[in-house]
């Protein structure tokens, strides 16, 4: 069923036992393993069915610290959520990812990958992948990984019809909670607006939130100071530890062959390093990827090769002439190091039409990262020089120190972290079931959840944690 | 210099001469470069070798 308002939705009568805020990848995937286990559920989506202005406008924000983008353009605010400009791209958390690493502080998971995996065949089919390869190690420093450029399913076109069909399942449509009242213990109800007004409070056995990797810190930290701590007791680290994917162009690359990596469709290949190299150099998890430069490029890179190694160039040079597609840019994503200081706060000066306030995300990459993108390309040109693969030059704002451009790409539109998981409550928000520490009815989907953020895109673990919360929560209810 | 060899006797000249290839022995080896180091020079990783 998919109502227009929540007025509509009263009227119809449906008696849900869980709430779901927000209809994105994680909430229309816990929503669709409820209502498959026989328990009624409701979801409230703040959007409508189309894009608007007026419903975006919510979103907007302001970000101190770093360059970063316009919060209202890094996500969406209607059915199916930030799915709907997702550019698909897939890859599950490494084993690695979720282990803690001596030399980066507030890192590691409660939980490991092999607690993701069961649930992955089932990802697969909602983001409609073909199976992963195993990574090819190039070297012991260097893996070459997959990347799975996916149809990019639009969570709220794909599963329009199976929603409405669903005799458990209940959206409503141009509704959100604007708060959530706690009592320390439990979620007692949710203070609503739908169509651009009040539409009253709302109860129900168990809460979701799903608002996203900026919203859910913005729901819960203006509820806890609506219900002075009520909501989320343990709220030492609530809004914080946010984190994003930093990626910037990191140089140029010339290959003895370029076909050596079967790239993909985009004539893209992607590398990440191993953990020992990480450990080695004391770095956080980064990704390099490998893209196919114009002709124009390749011919200013030979140039500027040649005024450092003459015969190498010239080899290069007589290697372009056979294969035109022998070099490549370079881009760099990496992993950000979880720091407390990066955090999502209440403005004190600006609030959205509803009056709740907007978001100030305080945001600076660390001297560690400035670390891992130089020596993660230096890792990844040494492989590349000493396999006889190829060149790598990196690019002379990272060799010298010098500034992050602000032309460039940034960030990958990521938000991770801000309700994070693990058992201190002193440095996380929800337990390793997602459920909200000290509170019984209230759980966290989504990236907001992310202890740390690996280096890859983040939707198909998203997907994943979604899938098993909502098996965990459906043997909850059921009880 | 000139004045110094001038005052110098022959002999000493002839035996200075055959003595300076010995110097050497006492000069320090210079390692051999190894063509397989990874170089960074402006910006491009490269091989030792590349540089050749």
């Amino acid at each position: 069923m998919i109502f227009d308002s929540y007025e509509a939705y009263k009227q119809a009568g449906f008696k849900p036992k869980a709430c779901i805020l927000g209809s994105g990848p994680a909430g229309t995937t816990i929503a669709r393993k409820l209502g498959a286990a026989g328990i009624p559920v409701v979801v409230l989506e703040a959007g409508s069915r189309e894009f608007s202005d007026e419903s975006q406008d919510f979103y907007r924000g302001k970000t101190v610290g770093d360059f970063y983008f316009d919060l209202d353009i890094t996500r969406l605010r209607f059915m199916g959520g930030s799915s709907n400009h997702w550019a698909g791209w897939c890859r599950v958390l490494d084993k690695q990812d979720f282990e803690p690493k001596a030399w980066a502080p507030d890192t590691g998971w409660p939980i490991s990958r092999a607690d993701i995996e069961p649930y992955l065949p089932e990802v697969h089919d909602i983001l409609e992948l073909p199976d992963f390869r195993p990574d090819v190690p190039v070297s012991d420093d260097i893996r070459w990984v997959q990347l799975i450029k996916s149809p990019a399913v639009r969570f709220g076109e794909k599963f329009a019809d199976e929603l409405d069909q669903s005799k458990n399942i209940a959206v409503v449509l141009n509704t959100y909670a604007t708060e959530l009242a706690g009592d320390g213990k439990r979620v007692t109800g949710a203070k609503l607006w739908s169509n651009g007004q009040d539409a009253g409070t709302f109860s129900a056995d168990y809460f979701v939130t799903c608002t996203g990797g900026l919203e859910n810190s913005r729901l819960l930290l203006w509820s806890n100071e609506r219900s002075n701590g009520g909501v989320v007791p343990n709220a030492a680290a609530l809004g914080r530890y946010w984190m994003e994917h930093p990626t910037f162009e990191g140089g140029n690359a010339i290959l003895a062959n370029y076909s050596e990596f079967e790239v993909d469709g985009s004539n893209e290949a992607f590398f990440s390093p191993t953990l020992a190299a990480m450990e080695r150099l004391q770095i956080m998890n980064f990704g390099v990827r490998l893209i196919e430069s114009p002709y124009p490029n390749v011919k200013k890179l030979i140039a500027d090769l040649a005024c450092t190694a003459p015969n190498m160039a010239e080899w290069m040079s007589s290697q372009l002439d056979q294969k035109l597609r022998c070099a490549a840019q370079l881009y760099v994503a990496w992993e950000q190091a979880p720091l407390a200081s990066n955090q999502i706060e209440l403005s004190k000066a600006d609030v959205d039409h509803a009056g709740v306030p907007r978001i100030e995300l305080h945001w600076k990459k660390s001297p560690l990262e400035r670390r891992t993108l130089l020596e993660g390309l230096r890792l990844f040109g040494t492989t590349m020089a000493q396999k006889n693969l190829g060149r790598v030059r990196i690019d002379d704002w990272i060799s010298n120190g010098g500034d992050y451009p602000t032309n460039e790409e940034t960030a990958g539109h990521h938000h991770m972290g801000g309700t994070r998981m693990g058992a201190d409550v002193l440095k996380s928000v929800v337990d390793a079931n997602c459920k909200v520490h000290g509170m019984d009815n209230l759980y966290v989907g989504g990236s907001s959840v992310f202890c740390t953020s690996g280096q890859c895109n983040p939707t198909t673990t998203i997907t994943a944690l979604a899938c098993r919360l909502g098996e965990h929560l459906g043997k909850v209810i059921a009880v | 210099m000139s004045r110094i060899i001038r005052k110098m006797s022959r002999r000493a000249i002839v035996q200075s001469l055959l003595a300076l290839p010995a110097l050497s022995l006492f000069r320090s080896q210079q390692p051999v470069a190894d063509p397989d180091e990874i170089v960074e020079i402006n910006g491009w990783i490269l091989r030792r070798s590349d540089l050749a």
